[in-house]
């Protein structure tokens, strides 16, 4: 595809239009993009989350969480588009990159499925997932990778599946029986996935894949060394084994699994396990996971049925009991299912991971019952000689085996597993199926770590971008130069989320904001680098000082002053059930493109189109150019008075206010002039409050200091082109209910301000910069970083480049930025010609001081 | 602030009617459809001002429909609302120019959000064609 090509061309205003509807256009267009970017932060953040795999999600998550990413990545180039005039093209040919990246990983499976209806152990590994099924899947990789010992057997793929269904022209069939479904009512589903399994359990299995299984059968009878007669027949179970999105419900025990099925019952029993994928609770579950069933398949596992004298379970990991990672093995005498039905109480064999042979507990249980193979298929209960009935399954050595199988297969797939294993006739274990143990950890219930005692508690709230727990010393970033000197170990402490925090993240132990949000750049990598971090604290870094030895618990949100050994325990986390998964793996290719970001630092060079690398980074890039382009929308305004109400207000500007929609009192739009209490627009309204603070009220003259003064005149004869520029023109507010764009041109100076404040947090800031003065340069600069200092205290990113300071807060909530809108409107009349007093280096802090204490007067002593 | 004309198009006829009549108490003036021909004609036929289309539906889908109302109407503005989201379909929707992109279920406060955002937006585009 190409996005240059054939857009649906939206009409922006051209010349002939009034500058109000250009204005309406932009902001239209800006508010649009501001929109995408909360929305793709919070895909991205969704995704990250997913992405640490302790929650289950399907392949249509991936497809439309990656779809969302993508829209609303194009949204925000198209407005930026829109709002620059076609400024910046590259950023539709950097994410036409990426999506052709993403469509790449996403789209149709590139692999085409194996022309095999049969697939033996030998030649599966669990990257044939998508052929076999998760239980094939893993059972090649165990025998064929991990050389442990499996029943003889073979995997009908999903090649067969299509083979059998299409040879029936049962895709249709069911296409139409699931439209007679009413989601919302359970009798329709029942009845339809009753229907659809009739039809598959009736239909034929084509002769080409009836050979197939019955040759494949035959091998393994041979492999077995058996004859043909039918004593001494090999017997199969049947275990479902269903790919993609539905390989949870699969081991959830959704889907059918048969024991001990005599040959001539293979086929009728392979339709019936094909039949279980449309049972009422599948149908149901993947009606409401938004499933397609195009993306389903059913492979069916055939193995050799075990002669069980013994089996059970093994857990590599208490299920429930985070801190626990013994090896617990249960044991039934006959087949596997009384381990697990409750049938019976199984024996348990708890065994210490670190030492194989010590068995740390066991507990025998009665078992009167056993589970036995039936002669002509099925299975039948019979009881336990009286002698073995309170006797152990296993010996020592046995436990010991087993639970060095378990721990080969946990150290083998990263994580915790549920073990289905089997003691055969002749005294083999065998394995007879390894999945992903969910274990309960505390991740999976934030909060659920009960405090402990004896600490001091710092922080008891605040927002988890990342669970875990972290433990350092404390210390305060600042600044750069504090990124820069960050020590190994310690914990970052910081008043504002920031991306450049990703210069410690690599050292840290935590993190801890006053402000900031889950959904926000610098969380996403917080996930990314895997930092326990809490934002949103809004006191950390008045409670915290550098230094301070403290142990952050962001399972809960909690900080301890002081180390908690009780919780150090945790800080090695466990690994998640989707990993490994081939879900999980498409959607961390997907993500790959879509969630990183690259772009910390809007000065680097490299911050361009052509160098981003993901979605993020695009969103990244566009946000930073949206308040440029923004920014530069009151100098369209001037000399454009014509259709802009003049506000009369006590204040020393001559200013015009172009609403845009909400931001003036309904019915005062269409006068001449209004007043203060006919703005409803809440940043102007804060904006105003400090531009008419009563500490600016007093008639007393600015103080003049004849140097500065001189200077003034000096600047004047020389004509400095930009100051003459700017002498005199009106002020402009172009403003909505939430948005204000203000310029203003007080004396010699220029300064401008955009700001948002509505009740989306991600969406809010205030961009602020000021510029010139009428005194010479070097007391030029000196005002601005005196408003840079102050700026500073106050939260915002500064920058000072000569007499120009720019400066930018963003992501607090609504109040706080009024708060700020109105210190910036009083900062910009105490600045007013401030710049003439600046004789010498030590009136920039005064100033500052005198500011931030409250004082407006100009006089350094206070 | 004027009714706006809303047109809810989707097949799932007990979705669809729910959705419909909470707009309705939400004071949109709805009209809603089983169809993408259906919606064509509603189009034809009466003045809206934002549609919500299912992306997936029987017959014509979700992006036909918006590509067919792009024949016959630039500035209505689209909402498109899915359950099954894909890459393919999301780039086509933004091309054709919908408005925006909902997951279904969606938050019923956040549709009414982007209807009012989208009807605003519609606003601005009529305004610089007069």
């Amino acid at each position: 595809m190409n996005f240059l090509k054939n857009w649906h061309v939206r009409r922006s205003p051209s010349a002939r239009d009034s500058l109000g509807d250009l204005f309406r256009f932009k902001y239209s267009a800006f508010r649009m993009l501001l929109d995408s970017n909360t929305q793709l932060l919070k895909v991205i953040a969704d995704m990250e989350e997913k992405l640490c795999g302790r929650q289950v999600f399907g392949i249509s998550y991936v497809r439309t969480q990656a779809g969302r990413a993508i829209f609303h990545a194009l949204r925000m180039v198209k407005n930026l588009d829109d709002l620059s005039n076609h400024r910046y093209p590259r950023l539709f040919e950097a994410l036409e990159k990426i999506d052709r990246k993403i469509q790449e990983e996403m789209g149709p499976r590139k692999e085409s499925p194996p022309a095999e209806l049969i697939l033996t152990y030998d030649e599966i590994t669990k990257e044939m997932a998508d052929w076999v099924g998760g239980k094939n899947a893993n059972l090649g990789e165990i025998h064929g990778r991990l050389r442990l010992p499996v029943p003889e057997g073979f995997a009908i793929t999903t090649r067969g599946f299509t083979r059998f269904l299409s040879h029936n022209g049962l895709f249709e069939k069911i296409t139409t029986k699931k439209m007679e479904i009413d989601p919302c009512s359970p009798e329709t589903i029942a009845e339809s996935s009753r229907e659809i399994q009739q039809l598959i359990t009736s239909a034929e299995v084509p002769s080409d894949l009836d050979t197939a299984i019955r040759s494949a059968y035959d091998r393994i009878r041979q492999r077995m060394h058996r004859t043909e007669k039918a004593e001494d027949l090999p017997r199969i179970s049947l275990r479902s084994s269903a790919t993609g999105e539905d390989a949870e419900l699969s081991s959830a025990g959704q889907y059918l699994s048969v024991l001990n099925v005599t040959p001539d019952q293979l086929i009728s029993t392979y339709k019936r396990v094909v039949a279980s994928l449309y049972t009422a609770p599948a149908v149901a579950y993947r009606l409401n996971k938004g499933i397609r069933d195009e993306d389903i398949a059913m492979s069916v596992a055939c193995l050799a049925m075990v002669e069980s004298v013994a089996s059970g379970v093994i857990y590599t990991h208490h299920p429930f009991d985070f801190l626990d990672d013994n090896i617990m093995i249960t044991a039934v005498w006959g087949l596997g299912p009384y381990a697990v039905e409750g049938r019976i109480t199984p024996d348990s064999y708890t065994v210490d991971r670190r030492s194989l042979n010590a068995i740390v507990r066991t507990v025998i249980s009665h078992k009167p019952v056993q589970l036995v193979n039936l002669p002509e298929g099925g299975l039948q209960e019979l009881s336990v000689k009286p002698e073995m009935q309170d006797t152990a399954c296993l010996s020592p050595q046995q436990i010991g085996t087993l639970a060095g199988y378990a721990l080969a297969l946990e150290t083998h797939y990263k994580h915790a597993q549920d073990i289905e294993w089997a003691l055969d006739r002749e005294g083999r274990l065998l394995i007879l199926q390894s999945r992903p143990l969910h274990v309960q950890s505390p991740e999976t219930d934030i909060g659920s770590i009960p405090a402990v005692s004896g600490y001091p508690l710092l922080i008891k709230e605040g927002a988890v971008a990342y669970p875990g727990i972290g433990c350092g010393p404390a210390f305060q970033v600042h600044s750069e130069e504090d990124l820069k000197n960050f020590p190994e170990g310690a914990v970052l402490v910081a008043k504002h989320s920031s991306p450049m925090l990703v210069m410690a993240m690599k050292k840290a132990r935590a993190i801890l904001t006053d402000v900031g949000s889950v959904a926000g750049h610098m969380a996403s990598l917080a996930r990314e680098f895997a930092v326990p971090a809490i934002l949103d604290t809004r006191i950390a870094t008045a409670t915290i000082p550098t230094g301070m030895e403290i142990t952050v618990d962001s399972f809960s949100g909690i900080v301890y002053q002081g180390t908690v050994p009780e919780l150090l325990s945790l800080q090695k986390t466990a690994e998640s059930p989707m990993k490994e998964t081939p879900v999980y793996e498409v959607l961390r290719k997907v993500a790959d493109f879509i969630a990183p970001l690259t772009f910390t630092d809007p000065k680097a060079s490299n911050f361009a189109p052509e160098f981003c690398q993901t979605l993020h980074d695009i969103g990244r890039l566009v946000h930073e150019l949206s308040y440029t382009e923004m920014f530069q929308i009151g100098d369209s305004a001037s000399g454009n008075e014509s259709f802009a109400v003049k506000l009369k207000a006590a204040i020393p500007l001559d200013l015009c206010i172009i609403d845009l929609g909400g931001g003036i009192a309904p019915g005062k739009e269409k006068l001449k002039s209004i007043k203060m209490e006919d703005i409803s627009s809440a940043p102007f309204r804060a904006l105003l409050r400090g531009l008419t603070h009563e500490g600016f009220r007093s008639s007393q003259p600015r103080p003049i200091n004849l140097s500065g003064f001189v200077s003034v005149v000096m600047e004047q004869v020389s004509g400095h082109p930009q100051t003459v520029d700017r002498f005199g023109e009106r002020s402009f507010a172009v403003v909505s209910d939430n948005y204000l764009n203000f310029s203003s041109r007080v004396g010699y100076h220029y300064s401008a301000l955009d700001s948002y404040c509505g009740p989306t947090i991600d969406m809010n800031y205030i961009s602020f910069s000021f510029k010139g003065g009428a005194a010479d340069s070097v007391r030029r600069n000196r005002r601005v970083r005196a408003i840079a200092l102050v700026l500073k205290e106050l939260d915002f990113a500064v920058d000072v480049q000569g007499d120009l300071v720019s400066a930018r807060l963003q992501k607090y909530e609504c109040d706080l930025i009024m708060e700020r809108l109105d210190l910036v409107g009083r900062l910009l009349l105490y600045t007013r010609q401030m710049d003439m007093l600046m004789q010498d280096e030590g009136y920039v802090r005064a100033m500052a001081k005198n500011f931030l204490s409250g004082n407006y007067s100009l006089d350094r002593n206070g | 602030m004027e009714r706006i004309r809303l047109l809810l198009v989707d097949d799932e006829d007990d979705f669809r009617t729910t959705l419909a009549s909470r707009l309705r108490k939400r004071d949109f003036d709805v009209t809603e459809v089983d169809s993408g021909y259906r919606a064509l004609t509603s189009i034809r036929t009466a003045a809206i001002d934002v549609a919500v289309i299912d992306v997936r539906m029987r017959g014509m889908d979700g992006l036909e429909t918006l590509r067919e109302i792009r024949r016959i109407d630039t500035l209505i503005e689209v909402i498109m609302l899915t359950g099954h989201a894909s890459v393919e379909s999301a780039v086509e929707g933004m091309r054709l120019g919908a408005f925006d992109y909902l997951m279904k279920p969606c938050d019923i406060n956040e549709l009414v959000a982007k209807i009012q955002d989208a009807y605003q937006r519609k606003l601005v585009q009529e305004a610089s064609l007069k």
